[in-house]
């Protein structure tokens, strides 16, 4: 298995979801998508070894990889899905309670010697939410960000609450497992989710009730890969997605497709799929 | 012997001994259509080349007078005494007797075993004529064609030398006049009345369909089943360079079945009122509102297989699951090739309850699917054991036990006995899957090293992890802190006689063995 399964606990939710351990998930056969992606469900530049299987979340992802002469695929929808069908409740609450703005500032990674900061004018993006939210807003930082005193402070003093939902990890350690777990809970208070870049937290928090919103200056990644086709083919492909006010319908359909919620399988046909079953 | 015009002499020109002319045409199937095709009373009846039983029977039923011409002596002598007038040769020997035509020519067999060693070397029309000239104007005459262009004989991996017995003495399939197509035959026999596919394994006739019905039909309906089950049967026993399923659905597609069937029953003259389709199973009809098979109604639609395989092949799992749910809210399951719009065909195996039959139908199209080499999304380590069939019969609602998969594996094995040999395409494709398996074991083995390292790295990481915290426990211990609240603890201790006693008594026990 490799360690980026581990991401965002994804795999500790899955094996939860199969009714095995939940605290060490048993090794899974193959690469599972761990976040949402505009290419074949992967960085142009990971690793693959013969005979591992590539679960995504969703088709797209599958089809550009079989343009690439990736084969292997098969598609299971995002663990998310199956973390909010296992906690109906977590962070609930009536759909009138629900108030103010998630936002989520797009964020760099850890790198690895590669670069991974993003960059960009973090004042004009703060007037810009600032005029179009109504209600209250948290700024949701990943940790590379929010680790970064120059860019949390900024975000501090303009009132904003700024919060982080911890590591993904890195070779096994350091893993928040109940990363999901937290941003599920949270998601269920707030009325929109919103986000300088259409991402994997803006798939979710649509995909859980909220109101999404794309606008702002998207930013720099530094070593951004030009083979996903930066923003402008995003925007091409997705333009339903992006604005200050989108139709929700269209959103929440577009959601459906991006996370496979129609690929969501039972646990018996997950544990087959996985080898997750103990054979004789 | 006193000749009539209509008496014939037991033996004319062209007769062959030793010999034996094996597998003669006939069986149930043939019999059922000429019972449709002839007339309560035919007069009389020339049955021309080697029939079986079922097709002489038929004939003498229907006729005051029924003549079997056989070229082979001991064949001959075998039929003599019964109900039939027997003669002994060639056409040509035959057409010289014959004075007064027939009113009904059968040669089912075709007009390849008419002749002897000593007869001219007459072509396919040459033959034909003779044949013809035999009949009244106003006959009744069935004659079999064997199909050139059969995709029987194009996938056939022998060469074409080895594919015929010992009665090529002359090449009769070099011949430049033979018929090579329905057109060509229909041409040189001058407009047929009606014509049929013919699929006869051993020249039993196994099915027949009428080509009108198989020019239409389309991959997974029920026309191209009734073809496809033919040429399987056809097939069963011939070494093959690739399976013909896949070269007959294309033909499908193209509205080509019935030119690349393996031969046709060409009917000149009057014929009865006949069905659409002969099979094994009785007769089939092809009507506005779908294919009348016994007394059930099936939708001229596409097979339940057909769209799983679409399915299949797109990777379209939540289409599959779906589909795969209707199938099993079915009343009547079958195997999925007999399920036409979710009506099942009467043919299907029977006397099984529902799960089981669900279970031999999923069986039977993992076979198909993973035999074939089709495309699918799943894993080897599904597809080699019962996974796939254990995630499709829960995705139709029943649950996969043991005894179920057990049940529905003994239904197909009885059902579909294993083919003979494997087709050259198919053994070519196992062997590139053999090495694919290879490469991707090799590759598994590097995937559990390549984790076995991000482990050690964990395992390092930790390691490092716990000397740090005991470098901080050291350095925490050797501190001024640490070492006053030492000594305050153990002054404590001195100033409690029971803790003091408590602690003696501990490091005595060490010395003291035995002592618990």
């Amino acid at each position: 298995m490799h360690h980026h399964n581990h991401y965002y606990g994804q795999a500790h939710i899955l094996a939860r979801y199969c009714g095995l351990n939940d605290l060490h998930p048993p090794r899974m056969r193959g690469y599972l998508q761990h976040g949402w992606n505009v290419a074949c469900g992967w960085n142009p530049v990971h690793e693959f070894f013969d005979g591992a299987w590539r679960y995504t979340w969703s088709d797209p992802p599958r089809r550009r990889g079989h343009s690439l002469g990736r084969r292997n695929y098969h598609v299971i929808g995002a663990p998310f899905l199956y973390l909010a069908d296992m906690e109906p409740d977590l962070g609930k609450v009536p759909e009138e309670e629900r108030s103010g703005t998630l936002w989520f500032l797009f964020h760099g990674w850890e790198g690895g010697g590669k670069g991974g900061k993003i960059e960009g004018d973090h004042a004009r993006l703060i007037s810009e939410i600032k005029e179009t939210e109504t209600e209250q807003v948290t700024i949701s930082l990943y940790y590379t960000e929010f680790e970064r005193p120059e860019v949390r402070r900024a975000y501090e003093k303009a009132g904003f609450e700024v919060i982080c939902f911890g590591k993904r990890g890195w070779n096994y350690e350091g893993t928040d497992r109940r990363f999901l777990y937290k941003q599920l809970e949270t998601f269920r208070r707030f009325k929109r989710v919103a986000a300088n870049r259409l991402s994997t937290a803006i798939f979710f928090g649509t995909a859980v009730g909220c109101q999404p919103a794309v606008y702002g200056d998207p930013m720099e990644l530094e070593g951004d890969n030009p083979l996903f086709g930066g923003q402008a083919r995003i925007k091409r492909l997705w333009p339903e997605m992006h604005g200050k006010d989108v139709d929700l319908a269209a959103a929440r359909a577009t959601t459906d497709v991006e996370l496979g919620r129609s690929y969501v399988m039972p646990p018996a046909e997950l544990r087959m799929l996985f080898d997750w079953n103990v054979r004789d | 012997m006193f000749v009539t015009d209509q008496t014939l002499p037991p033996i004319v020109r062209g007769e062959i001994q030793p010999w034996t002319d094996r597998n003669p045409t006939g069986g149930p199937v043939l019999a059922a259509f000429l019972a449709d095709l002839l007339p309560a009373s035919a007069g009389r009846i020339l049955v021309a080349g080697p029939h079986d039983t079922d097709v002489l029977e038929l004939a003498a039923s229907r006729a005051g007078e029924v003549t079997v011409l056989l070229r082979s002596v001991s064949d001959a002598e075998a039929l003599r005494g019964g109900k039939y007038t027997v003669v002994t040769g060639a056409l040509d020997g035959l057409a010289e007797a014959v004075t007064t035509p027939f009113d009904v020519v059968i040669a089912a067999d075709g007009l390849d075993r008419l002749l002897g060693p000593d007869s001219p070397a007459l072509d396919w029309p040459e033959r034909a004529a003779l044949l013809r000239g035999l009949a009244a104007p106003g006959a009744t005459v069935v004659i079999g064609v064997e199909n050139g262009f059969a995709v029987t004989g194009l996938l056939d991996r022998r060469p074409e030398k080895d594919r015929y017995g010992d009665d090529e003495w002359r090449p009769l399939h070099d011949d430049p006049r033979r018929p090579a197509s329905a057109a060509q035959a229909e041409a040189a026999l001058g407009g047929a009345t009606r014509r049929f596919a013919l699929f006869a394994p051993d020249r039993r006739v196994h099915t027949m369909i009428e080509s009108d019905a198989v020019g239409r039909t389309h991959p997974g309906f029920p026309g191209a089943r009734i073809a496809l089950a033919g040429l399987a049967a056809q097939t069963s026993a011939t070494p093959l360079l690739a399976p013909v399923t896949t070269a007959a659905e294309a033909a499908a597609r193209a509205g080509l079945l019935d030119t690349v069937a393996p031969g046709w029953l060409v009917v000149l003259g009057p014929a009865g009122e006949t069905h659409t389709a002969y099979l094994p199973s009785g007769a089939a009809d092809l009507t506005a509102d779908g294919w009348r098979l016994g007394d059930r109604l099936v939708p001229d639609a596409e097979s339940a297989e057909t769209v799983l395989f679409r399915f299949a092949a797109a990777e379209d799992v939540p289409g599959f699951r779906a589909f795969a749910a209707r199938l099993g809210a079915l009343e009547d399951v079958a195997f999925f090739d007999e399920i036409h719009d979710f009506v099942a065909a009467p043919f299907a195996a029977t006397g099984r309850s529902k799960a089981e039959m669900l279970a031999a139908a999923w069986h039977r199209f993992r076979d198909r699917l993973i035999g074939e080499h089709r495309r699918h999304p799943w894993p080897p380590w599904m597809a080699d054991g019962d996974d796939l069939v254990k995630t499709w019969l829960a995705m139709s609602g029943v649950e996969p036990t043991a005894d179920l998969l057990k049940y529905g594996r003994e239904i197909v094995d009885e059902a579909f006995p294993a083919a003979e040999q494997p087709d050259l395409r198919a053994a070519l494709a196992d062997a590139e899957a053999a090495q694919l398996k290879i490469k991707e074991q090799a590759g598994h083995i590097f995937g559990l090293e390549r984790t076995m390292r991000f482990r050690d790295q964990q395992l390092r990481t930790r390691e490092q992890q716990l000397r740090n915290m005991r470098d901080e426990m050291r350095r925490f211990k050797a501190g001024k802190v640490v070492k006053v609240a030492s000594v305050v603890g153990r002054v404590a201790r001195l100033r409690d006689p029971k803790r003091l006693a408590g602690a003696v008594k501990k490091r005595a026990r060490k010395f003291l063995p035995g002592r618990s």
